[in-house]
């Protein structure tokens, strides 16, 4: 029989490339708890971005990571665990146990439980629920806790897995279909993984309905003898109905991750096009990237690793699609050969390409989305520039711009402060010649 | 003329990201150990423009105060180390200089609202504890009699009586299975614990002071 240290050094290692944010989770105050505040709760999600622990890698690492189990029906090429000669399992007390104590040592901040599929993925599922319940109704513990869902998994185990946990993600691995099939054959592309995106965000979006829809028809003394009553139910089906502690809805959304490179011909821009889809058709919270690392006994052993750079460009494309709102169509334009992204960053790329066009920007006249494209100006710092600029502020002198936030290092290229833009060795170049074009200074 | 030109300045905005204001300064400078009532007259004759810019050498001096009371807050919240008895007392040990103690304790208490917490400061000496009610006591006796004479009056709890086996080796284990050799990164590691870290009591001989073997210094 194996040592819990056993399965937690070979289980840990099988899951150390999955990928997940520290305690990534939105759920505050703000929206009404059915069940209310027991003082038997153990944990909080509030300080997120607490780390408590770091790798030598220097990754952060906050959340208690292994497979519940690595015995796995499927076969994918790249996949650790394919190589892993000692097939271990979890049992549900013993992951609890286990969690709880690193959770009392302070060295972790929550739960990530991922798998492999232990016979058929609702069976695996069902296991992993269940060492979810106990942390919560066993130990009462509340705080973060990122399923990752199996492909295949029935809807019902779907609906159960979001009334426990913060977040939701279910592994894509690859942009499409064809690509999938080259390192996972077995795995279905429509039917196992799409499919399950778009029950999650519908089972949440109904989620969200009915319990909005009982919170606002119930009166105030009304629902604190409700809120009472669910307490008593709790430990029966009562949970089922709305989310475990009774908040309306799954806070932190569902995300995905890629692995980068090792599907063959597979471009940054195929993998861009899923996210976007992911943002607009299954409101995906984010994606997450992991780079292709050939491991030794596995039938991928002898293909070249993806740089890590790349993974780094793919995560600011990432952000520039979901936090500055660019379009699939604006990105497309940087894109190189073979439709991978240029070396460097994609934001100076864009501006390059837009300044061009559009002359430098004036932050007392540009707007907001103008403002938004230069780099060294983030949401933030254009939201300031607008708010500053309502209050009757001229921007005259750089130190303005870097009081509001303004990274001028980046930023300075694309400006026009006072009327004036940074001097470069283009200036001197063109001294002769005034009437050189904008677009060459830039 | 001098005040028309404070008026324009835009670090005046709400919501700038730095520095403090004045009742951030007054609320949390009084907990560092040097303070003296006279800073806060001090500060009150000076613009918050800057104070918050770090304007003259005094306003650098007020910044860097207000720091090492936030970053010693956060630190002893990240990397102290804890542990819990069958009776629901928590309890560890930290280093602090400043007065922070209370905001470290109320923490810990709302992960763990119906436990009593005992954190030991090395620097004073004196044991901080917070009730289940959220009051907050200095005694003035080391770590292991507080616990004891806390947990004597209070029943064993099943589901901390669970959990009653050491967590040392398991942490340690786990820590080890999570690194990947490939994306090896020494200076974004060293970036990330920086060295007053390790001078933290829970930190001391823990496996994140260590990269495969060595200890962080010698990179340093």
């Amino acid at each position: 029989m194996p040592s819990v240290l056993e399965k937690i050094r070979v289980l840990g290692e099988n899951s150390k490339y999955d990928i997940c944010a520290s305690t990534a989770s939105s759920r505050t105050d703000k929206y009404p708890k059915l069940f209310g505040d027991s003082k038997n709760w153990i944990g909080t999600t509030a300080s997120a971005g607490i780390c408590h622990s770091y790798t030598p890698d220097g990754r952060c690492m906050s959340l208690f990571k292994t497979l519940y189990t690595n015995k796995c029906i499927y076969n994918c090429k790249y996949c650790f665990s394919h190589n892993c000669k000692k097939k271990l399992s979890f049992t549900p007390e013993e992951y609890a146990r286990t969690f709880m104590k690193l959770y009392s040592m302070n060295v972790v901040e929550g739960v990530f439980i991922s798998s492999g599929v232990c016979g058929s993925a609702d069976d695996t599922t069902e296991e992993m629920l269940e060492a979810i319940k106990l942390l919560r109704f066993k130990y009462n513990f509340q705080g973060y806790v990122h399923f990752k869902c199996l492909p295949g998994v029935s809807q019902y185990l779907l609906k159960e897995a979001i009334s426990l946990s913060d977040r939701i993600s279910i592994n894509t691995e690859a942009s499409t279909k064809d690509y999938l099939a080259e390192i996972a054959e077995q795995k279905d592309f429509k039917n196992d993984i799409i499919m399950r995106q778009r029950w999650l965000k519908e089972i949440r979006i109904k989620h969200n309905d009915e319990t909005l829809k009982v919170i606002k028809d119930l009166k105030q003394d009304a629902q604190l003898k409700y809120q009472e009553k669910m307490i008593k139910d709790r430990r029966n089906n009562g949970y089922k109905k709305f989310r475990w502690d009774g908040a309306p809805i799954l806070n932190s959304g569902q995300t995905t991750q890629f692995v980068v490179g090792a599907a063959e011909n597979e471009s940054d821009y195929d993998l861009l096009k899923r996210i976007d889809w992911g943002y607009k058709e299954v409101d995906l919270r984010r994606a997450y990237f992991s780079s292709f690392i050939p491991i030794e006994g596995t039938p991928l052993a002898c293909k070249q690793a993806a740089p890590l750079a790349r993974e780094h460009r793919l995560y600011q494309s990432d952000w520039l699609l979901r936090i500055y709102h660019y379009k699939l169509k604006d990105l497309k334009e940087i894109l190189i050969e073979d439709d991978n992204l240029p070396i460097g960053d994609p934001k100076i790329h864009l501006a390059r390409l837009y300044f061009k066009d559009h002359g430098l920007v004036d932050p007392n006249q540009a707007s907001y989305s103008d403002l938004l494209r230069v780099p060294g100006i983030g949401p933030i710092s254009a939201k300031r520039i607008i708010n500053l600029r309502s209050k009757k502020f001229k921007f005259r002198r750089r130190q303005d711009l870097k009081s509001v936030g303004v990274v001028l290092k980046r930023a300075e290229p694309y400006l026009l402060i006072n009327g004036k833009n940074q001097t470069t060795l283009q200036n001197f170049i063109y001294q002769d010649n005034n009437s050189a074009p904008q677009e060459e200074m830039i | 003329m001098k005040n028309s030109t404070i008026k324009k300045d835009p670090l005046e905005i709400i919501g700038r990201a730095k520095g403090h204001s004045y009742r951030e300064i007054i609320d949390k400078l009084p907990r560092h150990c040097k303070f003296s009532p006279y800073l806060i007259d001090q500060v009150k004759n000076i613009p918050e423009v800057i104070l918050r810019n770090s304007g003259t050498p005094f306003a650098k001096k007020i910044n860097r105060m207000m720091r090492e009371v936030t970053t010693e807050a956060y630190r002893a919240k990240q990397f102290t180390r804890t542990e819990i008895n069958n009776r629901g007392v928590l309890f560890g040990v930290v280093l602090l200089k400043h007065k922070v103690l209370d905001s470290v304790l109320n923490y810990f208490h709302e992960r763990w609202p119906q436990c009593i917490i005992c954190l030991y400061n090395e620097y004073s000496c004196k044991t901080g504890v917070i009730n289940e009610k959220g009051t907050i006591q200095e005694i003035d006796a080391p770590l292991k009699s507080v616990v004891e004479k806390v947990s004597k009056n209070r029943p064993v709890i099943p589901y901390f009586d669970d959990i009653q086996f050491s967590g040392k080796e398991i942490f340690e284990t786990l820590y080890k299975s999570q690194f990947i050799s490939e994306r090896e990164n020494k200076s974004y590691f060293k970036r990330m614990i920086p060295d007053k870290c390790f001078e933290l009591p829970g930190m001391r001989h823990g496996v994140e002071k260590r990269f495969r073997n060595k200890r962080i210094n010698e990179f340093l």
